[in-house]
């Protein structure tokens, strides 16, 4: 089991931009993970849908994270568009069926967890480290 | 992110063998028909966890599969992550920049922790006896 790519790039992404003062050009972030520009404006979309980061244009134009106290769930629901890793939704048996049960204690496990974590605590463990960061 | 086909249609397989598999083995064609599953991808799902040591097959007529352990032994951890080859979210990869290193080392890796602790001493047992579902919710 494994995240997608686009959920693991976008928490790079929005880690990098929590360590920047200013806006962050597609460019900029790119340098800084090495993720393509093309990529980036992909992953972009539903992170602003998301309302997690806001955009300007022109010449100081570029990403800036939209609020504080983003959490990686907040990022994962976003980017994967449907963060659920039990797989039974919707699935009529619900109610009786046993290993739901297992589902439920995994998803539980994985969300509550995710909504402990922000950005921001990631990304000061990045600036501590010395070896990243933006501006 | 999401649990695979064979990591549900194999934890419904183990469990049905634990709860009916007393008097003897039971052929995937029953459990197929009883879960509505499919019989063909059950057996590839069999093999899996037969060559993990949770299922072993008696041949011939009147044959199937039987569980290997009790199923007081076997941990639902260990089961999940044989299905899903790897039940973590940690992984290294080479060459990896310091932003991969900080989400690896500050989220996936006590992420992975959480979720071993969730099931930590969950047995297959556990989830055949409705007890479990009094002390999980």
């Amino acid at each position: 089991m494994k995240l997608s790519t686009k959920g693991r790039y976008s928490l790079q992404t929005l880690v990098f931009l929590a360590t920047c003062t200013e806006n962050c050009s597609i460019r900029k972030i790119s340098e800084a993970t090495g993720i393509s520009s093309g990529y980036l404006e992909q992953l972009m979309i539903p992170l602003r849908h998301a309302g997690l980061v806001e955009a300007d244009r022109g010449v100081l134009g570029g990403y800036r994270l939209a609020r504080e106290g983003i959490t990686c769930h907040d990022v994962l629901a976003a980017s994967e568009g449907d963060f659920n890793p039990a797989p039974c939704k919707e699935c009529a048996k619900t109610g009786k069926c046993k290993t739901h049960q297992i589902w439920s204690l995994m998803q539980n496990a994985v969300v509550d967890f995710s909504k402990e974590v922000t950005i921001e605590e990631l990304a000061d463990k990045l600036v501590d480290s010395g070896t990243g960061g933006g501006v | 992110m999401k649990i695979s086909t064979r990591g549900r249609y194999g934890l419904r397989l183990l469990v049905d063998i634990a709860e009916h598999g007393e008097s003897g083995p039971i052929a995937l064609s029953v459990v197929a028909k009883r879960q509505n599953l499919s019989e063909k991808y059950l057996q590839q799902v069999a093999l899996l966890l037969t060559r993990g040591g949770f299922l072993s097959s008696v041949k011939g007529s009147g044959g199937g599969y039987l569980l290997k352990q009790q199923s007081e032994e076997i941990k639902i951890y260990d089961v999940l992550d044989l299905l899903e080859g790897s039940i973590t979210f940690e992984e290294e990869v080479e060459g990896e920049s310091a932003i991969e290193q900080v989400i690896r080392l500050h989220f996936y890796r006590p992420l992975d922790e959480q979720v071993a602790r969730a099931f930590e001493g969950l047995t297959l047992a556990d989830v055949t006896q409705a007890a479990w579902f009094t002390y999980v919710i």
